[in-house]
């Protein structure tokens, strides 16, 4: 195409915005809400990934010792329990230890401990896992081991609801891809309508340009063009509508949720997921003008 | 310049709008299509712009079969041809300057230079102070004006004209018609199809004649008889 022709081409797209303008408001709108919701799924299942990533790295197995062991025993079981191929960290944690990370976590209402011995809560081994050991199964196999050592009272480790968490997350990548994919139809529907009355309300237009010997490319251009903006500005207004509702769920997390997300609570789409919200906004208005274009012109010239 | 052998045009289910037609038209010729409606003088035209495609047979326009073409080659026929229909075509929401340097613009001239070419031939056909109106506000003779005027703009090599005084009175009628021997005395090769036999005799030019889609007449005038 030469360049005279591409400011023709221009021109048109920006007569047509100024004629539909109200049609591809909506059509840009309705490309909004499809991807709104589209990226909501993304936007949790970031988090979710996020706090499971966070979580994973926490799994760890709390071994409760049945009294104050002697420094030499507590050494010798240490030293035993860093021999396991599965265990990546040991930590102690003395009793006195113990009580003053109970009374932090309790804060203001660690008044009710008053009266109390400080010396009420066992010692204990915090064991975390090495990397390919973080599951609910290998925690529950170091379990057993540490149950047979000597000294050794209660052990705990990460409960079924974890890997629940794990499963939840697995079905809104699904529900992602599965609603998001007959959105995505829908939308290219609703894009392939919108070029169809631009079409038809230039249909004069078109005709004459056929007459005239106007090549194919040139009478396309300007309906790919305008699908491309509404594409990109219905995944905007999106990518804005989603910041607002995160800005809006921010406030209102409860703040023990931060609690359990590693890394200071809530986030927003990264620039990688916000990149791929805006180029689906562009496939959809692109792959929606030139499928409908297919088909309408086609029935046309048939 | 226009060459048919044996060309068949049928609709479906078996409709024969043109059955075997065998036409050489030369290069610089002025030839009117003649017949009563229905005769084929439309689908005849339609075949050699390509907007229909021959059910048999060749067509040669310049040199070059159009018979099969794809899409493309389509346009790039159409560039080199200028067509007038009865209605006109003309786009209601753009002056009859813009409705002319659309044609040029389309095939890839720079805007000004369209406009300036498009206003030069307004100006030549008798419309310089009706450059910036738009069809509506225009008579039937203007608008044809204005449709010829588009038609010229690329410099065609063959000028097609369906019915283009069919929605004139006899006044409007001839003036358009001057215009068209006045592009045909620039060398152009104009093709008329027209069912007024009023007009033949006024004009008097090479005449095709059609019925039911069949050729039953060529008649060139002795030197001399020509209209100019």
């Amino acid at each position: 195409m030469r360049l005279t022709q591409t400011s023709f081409v221009f021109r048109r797209v920006f007569k047509s915005l100024k004629e539909l303008f109200w049609t591809h408001i909506l059509t840009s709108g309705t490309m909004a809400m499809t991807l709104f919701i589209f990226g909501g799924f993304l936007l949790i299942q970031e988090n979710l990934h996020g706090l499971l990533r966070g979580w994973g790295s926490q799994v760890q197995v709390f071994v409760y010792l049945e009294k104050e062991l002697a420094p030499e025993e507590l050494d010798q079981l240490l030293k035993q329990v860093r021999s396991y191929p599965d265990v990546e960290r040991v930590r102690y944690v003395s009793k006195t230890e113990a009580w003053e990370k109970f009374k932090q976590t309790l804060g203001a209402q660690a008044g009710v401990l008053e009266g109390l011995k400080a010396d009420i809560l066992p010692a204990s081994l915090e064991i975390a896992l090495k990397g390919p050991h973080r599951t609910r199964a290998a925690a529950e196999a170091l379990a057993q081991r540490l149950r047979g050592l000597r000294g050794v009272g209660e052990v705990e480790y990460p409960e079924e609801w974890v890997e629940k968490l794990g499963l939840l997350v697995l079905g809104i990548q699904w529900a992602k891809w599965v609603l998001g994919g007959f959105l995505f139809v829908a939308t290219l529907l609703i894009v392939g309508s919108t070029v169809r009355l631009a079409f038809l309300a230039r249909r004069d237009e078109i005709e004459i340009m056929q007459l005239v010997g106007a090549p194919a490319g040139l009478i396309k251009a300007p309906f790919v063009i305008e699908g491309m903006i509404q594409g990109v500005a219905g995944a905007s207004v999106a990518l804005f509508g989603l910041w607002l509702f995160f800005l809006f769920l921010h406030d209102r997390i409860p703040a023990s949720f931060g609690v359990f997300a590693p890394g200071g609570g809530l986030h927003f789409l990264d620039l990688q997921g916000s990149v791929v919200l805006v180029l689906l906004g562009w496939a959809m208005g692109t792959g929606g003008s030139l499928f409908s274009l297919r088909q309408f012109l086609k029935r046309w010239s048939g | 310049m226009v060459r048919l052998f044996r060309v068949s045009k049928i609709y479906p289910p078996n409709y024969a709008a043109l059955a075997d037609i065998h036409l050489q038209i030369e290069k610089g010729e002025f030839v009117f299509l003649n017949g009563p409606s229905g005769a084929g003088k439309t689908t005849l035209l339609r075949l050699l712009f390509r907007e229909e495609e021959a059910t048999e047979g060749q067509i040669i326009v310049n040199g070059r079969n159009i018979t099969r073409l794809n899409g493309g080659a389509v346009a790039r026929l159409r560039q080199e041809l200028g067509l007038v229909f009865q209605e006109f075509k003309l786009l209601p929401t753009l002056t009859a300057l813009e409705n002319v340097a659309l044609a040029a613009e389309v095939v890839g001239a720079p805007r000004r230079e369209g406009r300036k070419k498009a206003f030069h031939l307004l100006r030549e056909l008798g419309l310089k102070d009706k450059h910036d109106c738009k069809p509506p506000a225009l008579s039937g003779g203007e608008q044809q004006r204005v449709a010829i005027a588009r038609a010229l703009v690329n410099d065609p090599i063959l000028v097609l004209a369906d019915e283009p005084t069919g929605n004139l009175d006899a006044e409007m009628a001839e003036e358009t018609m001057r215009l068209f021997l006045r592009i045909h005395e620039q060398g152009t090769t104009v093709v008329i199809a027209t069912h007024d036999t009023g007009l033949l005799q006024r004009f008097s030019h090479r005449v095709v004649y059609l019925q039911r889609g069949r050729l039953v007449g060529d008649s060139k005038p002795a030197d001399g008889e020509r209209s100019a």
